[in-house]
């Protein structure tokens, strides 16, 4: 319950953070709240703490005072509570008897040292993934197998006919010549695979690289805010010529556009992203993604998409009907709107029957764990016993953030009598006063559902669906 | 009568070095670079000793060395595998497999001549 408690005690302060950035910018209370508009009084509740405020006239602060909404609202405490949180259990320090009743208490008054030890935790945890997949390599490489295997041949090529020069002195001219030629053929061969083993093992080496494609891929769209300017640009010139109005023959159409036209911008984004993009794998699994990403752009042009989704208040189906497009396009571009107080935020989750995360776009402030399984209360995970049916959730999490989720579970396997379905699930995420501006506004009497990032982050004590013990008591 | 060795191994310079090495040895020496002549030179039964590569194109080491230990006519031919595949399981998997010498590359010509004649002796002359 602890955390609990934390999150409120940001709260609170979250008008102490607005007094004294505005003092620091040398602005009056008046003239903040004429920014924003709002009344002076009014200002003056906030900033002693009087007052809560959330949702859009928080962003509107944020903005005026050139401040991080995650700094003023607490989010960023938030997460690194969790942070400290997990790490004060983590099974090797057990025995430190870590004071995990004063995580706050540390944030709050040392807050470098808590992100600092935050920092060491998260690159103690990546040294260590990055030791077992180097390890995993090690053993298990096809690459590194073949190589070793080779070089080993190639040195007892070498080493029996030295031994055969050096040690048998009656060999013919013809044999001697026969064998200097061998260690010359194979010693040069020998030179080009450790040449190459050399090169594999410095690109496996590299300080600093992401661990996996998928994670490549998802820091590039971090990056850049889900938003491909180049690619907007290069795709908004195909769109208009896009009249077919089948769902099908427009995609396709849109793909052939890509394919002919837009292969160049998307090279060249990845090219811009070599720091992020290392491996080869990572590439084409980006490649694949900025094509998609394209396709929706020429199906879904920027500025009309914004318009048509602030009339259709964001209903998901309504614009894949009004674009003539699937439903995960429709999802994929509303990450991509840009941030503006009246354009609601928006996550993209996907998910497969295995409850495997396998696409997460944007909304930072949702934190899901990355290494351990998430929380089976999501809609995300409920979707698939009811395919095809578009679910909304009114979400509330043990800090007491609200999200409206929507999810709908569709196949993706092919159809027929007695084929299996194989059903993934899509899921927008939106914080619940950004879900006032869409159609999945809830009714304040809604059923709002508890749920948590994962069992081991969540303090809720009675939830009958636990299967780990919670790090905070 | 000079012994007969029949030698699988698919590396044209390991076959130069061998061939150089047996013959001195006074032995007669066959090659075959792949898995299925291999087999089947291994099985008409006209060697002594078979020297046996693991990697070999279309049939590998293992697969040879079961059929061979199989076959009633030829099951007891001494075999020495030769391979660059010398960790501790590929070790293991020869052994189960009844080789009768497990040799890694890089080998040392001494070594190499040696078991070879230690092994010829057990077969009859």
């Amino acid at each position: 319950m602890e955390q609990r408690t934390e999150s409120n005690r940001d709260r609170s302060i979250v008008g102490t953070r607005i007094r004294r950035q505005r003092r620091e910018l040398g602005i009056s209370q008046t003239e903040l709240a004429r920014r924003v508009g709002i009344s002076a009084s009014y200002m003056n509740l906030i900033e002693w703490n009087k007052r809560q405020i959330a949702g859009s006239l928080l962003r509107k602060i944020a903005e005026s005072l050139d401040l991080d909404l995650a700094e003023l609202d607490g989010a960023a405490e938030n997460r690194l509570f969790d942070a400290l949180n997990e790490i004060a259990h983590l099974p090797s320090l057990a025995p430190l008897d870590i004071e995990d009743n004063q995580t706050g208490e540390l944030i709050g008054r040392f807050p470098g040292w808590a992100r600092g030890i935050a920092a060491l935790a998260r690159s103690e945890q990546e040294a260590t993934s990055l030791a077992q997949t180097l390890s995993d390599r090690l053993s298990n490489d096809p690459f590194l197998g073949e190589t070793v295997h080779r070089m080993l041949t190639r040195i007892a090529a070498v080493r029996s006919a030295a031994e055969i020069l050096t040690e048998y002195k009656d060999t013919t001219a013809e044999e001697r010549e026969r064998f200097y030629a061998i260690i010359d053929e194979e010693s040069r061969v020998l030179s080009d695979v450790g040449e190459a083993l050399a090169a594999y093992l410095d690109k496996v080496d590299e300080p600093n690289r992401t661990l996996t494609p998928l994670d490549e891929v998802e820091a590039l769209f971090d990056v850049n805010a889900n938003r491909f300017e180049d690619i907007e640009t290069a795709a908004s010139a195909f769109s208009q010529s896009l009249t077919d109005p089948h769902t099908v023959s427009r995609q396709s159409m849109a793909r052939a556009m890509v394919d002919e036209h837009l292969q160049p911008v998307i090279a060249a984004t990845i090219a811009q992203h070599v720091q992020i993009i290392e491996t080869s794998t990572a590439r084409v699994r980006a490649q694949r993604a900025l094509i998609d990403y394209a396709v929706g752009a020429i199906l879904m042009p920027l500025p009309a998409f914004q318009h048509q989704a602030e009339l259709l208040k964001y209903d998901v189906e309504a614009l894949a009907d009004a674009f003539s497009v699937d439903i995960d396009a429709v999802c994929q571009r509303l990450t991509a709107l840009p941030a503006s107080i009246s354009t609601p935020r928006f996550g993209y989750y996907r998910a497969n029957a295995a409850g495997a995360l396998i696409k997460q776009v944007g909304l930072d402030s949702l934190s899901i764990p990355r290494y351990a399984p998430a929380c089976p209360l999501w809609v995300l995970y409920r979707a698939q016993q009811s395919p095809e049916a578009v679910i909304r959730q009114r979400a509330i999490f043990p800090s007491g953030e609200r999200f409206v989720f929507v999810a709908r579970a569709r196949n993706t396997g092919p159809t027929g009598f007695g084929k299996p379905r194989q059903y993934v699930t899509d899921m927008i995420a939106m914080p619940e006063n950004d879900a006032r501006h869409t159609v999945y506004a809830p009714d304040p009497t809604a059923l709002v559902e508890e749920v948590g990032p994962s069992c081991r982050l969540c303090p809720r004590p009675n939830c009958v669906h636990r299967v780990e013990d919670p790090l905070a008591d | 009568m000079k012994k007969r060795i029949l030698l699988a191994e698919d590396e044209p310079n390991i076959v130069e070095s061998l061939r150089f090495l047996l013959e001195r040895a006074g032995f007669d020496l066959s090659v075959e670079n792949n898995g299925h002549k291999a087999l089947a030179a291994a099985l008409d039964g006209s060697f002594d000793l078979l020297i046996l590569d693991v990697m070999l194109p279309g049939i590998d080491g293992y697969e040879i060395l079961r059929q061979l230990r199989a076959d009633r006519s030829v099951h007891d031919m001494p075999v020495l595998m030769l391979t660059a595949k010398g960790q501790r399981e590929d070790r293991e998997r020869a052994m189960d497999g009844g080789v009768d010498v497990f040799m890694t590359k890089p080998f040392a010509n001494a070594e190499i001549v040696s078991a070879v004649r230690e092994l010829a002796q057990r077969t009859k002359p």
